[in-house]
């Protein structure tokens, strides 16, 4: 059967389930690579699977182990996932660290609309402001600086604090000045 | 101690078989007393009172057909108003009603049975199989089911084993079965797929296996398709050809319409086998003149393959969303299981080694690989050894359908994503609307629509026996628990006063307890017949 310290481990690691964050659930530090938290998984699910108990009558036993591996999972689930890890991270690193100790679907809804907003910096948030962008992304493969500062421009106009299409702008700018004459060929002698 | 013993069950919509690992060994397959290994599961009503289970009930899907039940499995879990219930019912010639909250009765010889009960009569023969092989009591087993199926089905599944006086172990999803065999002490580190074309299911399940550790990456399925369906397009084709020779339709006639489908299954295995079939059913009907009709026709591989390529075709939809769920791409997979007898059709080896661009593994028996993996599984959960020294090994699997709760205007949201690893719970808080509010009503579903109408009912559930106080200050905090058997529990405890509630299921559409045990004393008095083997 099951000895004594055993159990008391178990006991004792069920009670303090909801004190650890997901990587002390999974005894694995922060820095932990993805094969890391994989081989963290395979060794705990060793040793508190269910099924390895299934054969020991004591119910008391069984609750906790249930317990335990259930967490195990929830935080493999968490963090065997690259932005659903940023987030965690960033939540149990801050001031709120208690009370974020568990992902919850708000999170997972927040991660969610982190990606989407992502995607917009990146090609825009107006239709125009998308169009424009587009054309000058375009431009830009083909050389043609100046269209490509018009593009930028009018992209602008409709978002004026995108930070992207500021930099390529910038980008675009250098290009042209390149091109452009030195010196004071024009200055009216 | 290791006086117990559990045996492995593989319950499938066409054939079944039950294996055993004694001591923790190889598992073997347990053969009936005529040596067959797998056995049909199909349930045949005799007029003496007795039930004749398995291949020797087959004829009598033809010559007692009212009294046949066969494929129970496509009805099993499912609610009365659903497709495959609809399906059935104009097709089975078996008398198929509507039971208690929209579940399913089969009516045979003016008695009603549950559907768990009919497969509870296919397990009662594997048990009995199984007791005269070994020469000793059996009472528990681990019985497999399709990865895809969802908590109903589970449910049902695990009832009809208690009322075949099983105490079931697990219900583990046969994909995973099948890997565990293939891996078991084999000591292979490979990314696996398990392609598992049965009569009535499909699935596909993506497992990372090591020495000890099987892990499902993904799974998904279609628990509409399978070689039944393969079946039904070649019976299509020669009604279609029938009516237009000779003006009648074989289909509207519930017998012709077996004899069709009996042509049906041998042309797809010859075909299968030999690349042509020779269909010949003497005497299939008699036209209003009273002249008797013969059905002759010739398939060949090339027709059969152009009939039945959409229903191939789905299957890599179906492998398309596993790969993508698991992140990985067919290329990533270093070897391709095949399980169920239809994976013996050669369209599907071949469009199998063109879709992953290798050979399907070989070595592996199709109809037999689940119950052995069952088998194994049965064996580890009662090693009691394995508490301090370890199990040989560990099945981490995965729920295969979001779990979601019901929300206002018939949208639902999600509390638990598929694939994730199980056992799980998720909690969410739940507040009353209403001052003096004392019950809170949920509606838990499955599926991946954030349309209630899209997913599957599991149930309704209410708490009861909370604090009662102003709308918005009480506040319930919801458990949504998935165990290893890919079973949904749902509890509430008040927040504040850290009570339990009380929890009451309706809508659901499983079997009360009290019909439960009635199941179990009835199926207790039912005799198994002992056919007559065919010369």
């Amino acid at each position: 059967m099951v000895d004594e310290t055993f159990l008391a481990e178990v006991q004792a690691l069920a009670s303090a389930l909801d004190q650890l964050d997901y990587f002390g659930i999974l005894k694995i530090p922060q820095t932990a690579t993805p094969a890391d938290v994989k081989a963290a998984y395979y060794r705990e699910s060793r040793a508190y699977h269910p099924d390895r108990f299934a054969a020991v009558p004591d119910a008391a036993l069984h609750e906790a182990v249930g317990r335990i591996y259930r967490r195990v999972n929830e935080a493999y689930t968490v963090l065997r996932d690259d932005k659903k890890r940023t987030k965690y991270l960033a939540d149990v690193t801050g001031p709120e660290r208690t009370r974020k100790l568990r992902f919850t679907e708000a999170d997972e809804a927040q991660v969610k609309e982190a990606e989407k907003k992502k995607i917009e910096e990146q090609f825009g948030q107006t239709p125009n402001g998308r169009k424009f962008f587009a054309t000058a992304l375009q431009e830009i493969q083909a050389g043609h600086w100046e269209a490509a500062q018009r593009a930028l421009k009018s992209a602008l106009m409709y978002e004026a604090g995108n930070a992207k299409f500021k930099e390529q702008l910038a980008l675009v700018e250098k290009e042209l000045d390149k091109t452009r004459p030195k010196g004071d060929q024009f200055r009216i002698k | 101690m290791s006086d117990d013993i559990a045996v492995g069950i593989d319950l499938g919509t066409s054939y079944s078989c039950v294996a055993s690992s004694l001591e923790g060994g190889a598992p073997q397959v347990l053969a009936n007393e005529w040596g067959d290994h797998t056995h049909a599961s199909v349930v045949s009503f005799l007029d003496d009172g007795t039930v004749l289970v398995g291949n020797t009930a087959k004829k009598n899907i033809i010559t007692n057909a009212e009294n046949t039940v066969y494929s129970a499995k496509r009805l099993i879990g499912r609610f009365f108003f659903s497709d495959e219930v609809k399906k059935a019912q104009a097709v089975m010639p078996y008398r198929i009603v509507e039971g208690p909250n929209n579940s399913v009765r089969v009516e045979v010889k003016g008695k009603n049975f549950a559907i768990p009960e009919i497969s509870a009569l296919v397990l009662k023969e594997m048990k009995a199989i199984a007791e005269t092989a070994l020469g000793r009591s059996v009472t528990r087993a681990v019985v497999t089911c399709p990865a895809y199926f969802n908590d109903n089905q589970r449910q049902a599944t695990k009832d009809a084993g208690r009322i075949a006086g099983l105490e079931v172990l697990r219900i583990i999803n046969e994909p995973t079965a099948a890997a565990l065999a293939y891996g078991f002490g084999r000591d292979v580190h490979q990314r696996i797929c398990v392609y598992d074309l049965g009569g009535g299911t499909f699935d596909v399940s993506i497992l990372e296996i090591g020495k000890d550790v099987f892990e499902v990456l993904s799974t998904a399925g279609d628990t509409y398709l399978g070689g039944d369906d393969f079946d039904d397009r070649i019976m299509t084709w020669l009604a279609d050809d029938f009516l237009q020779k000779h003006g009648l339709d074989l289909r509207q006639n519930k017998f012709c319409l077996q004899m069709l489908k009996e042509a049906g299954e041998q042309a797809k295995i010859a075909v299968g086998r030999e690349g042509s079939a020779q269909i010949h059913v003497p005497g299939i009907c008699q036209s209003p003149e009273g002249d008797v009709i013969d059905l002759s026709q010739k398939l060949t591989a090339d027709q059969f393959n152009r009939m039945v390529m959409d229903l191939v075709q789905r299957t890599f939809k179906v492998c398309d969303e596993a790969l993508q769920s698991a992140k990985m791409t067919a290329s990533d997979i270093d070897a391709v299981i095949l399980v169920g007898g239809p994976t013996r059709l050669p369209i599907i080896r071949n469009s199998v080694r063109h879709y992953f661009q290798k050979e399907p593994m070989a070595g592996i028996d199709p109809d037999e690989v689940v119950a052995m993996g069952a088998a194994i599984q049965a064996s580890a959960l009662l090693n009691a050894r394995a508490a301090t020294a370890g199990q040989a090994s560990y099945l981490l699997d995965v729920t295969p359908l979001s779990l979601r709760v019901g929300t206002v205007g018939g949208f639902t949201e999600k509390i638990i994503e598929k694939n994730t690893p199980i056992p799980i719970e998720k909690s969410k808080t739940f507040t009353t609307s209403r001052d003096g509010q004392d019950r809170v009503r949920i509606r838990v579903y499955q599926g991946e629509s954030n349309r209630a109408e899209g997913c599957e009912l599991l149930g309704e559930f209410e708490f009861t026996g909370f604090r009662i106080g102003y709308r918005g200050e009480v506040q319930i905090q919801v458990t949504f628990e998935i165990d290893s058997n890919g079973i949904v529990n749902v509890s509430a405890t008040d927040i504040e006063t850290r009570q339990k509630t009380s929890t009451t299921i309706s809508l659901s559409s499983g079997l009360s307890e009290q019909d439960l045990k009635k199941a179990m004393e009835h199926n207790a008095d039912i005799e198994l017949a002992r056919g007559q083997r065919a010369a």
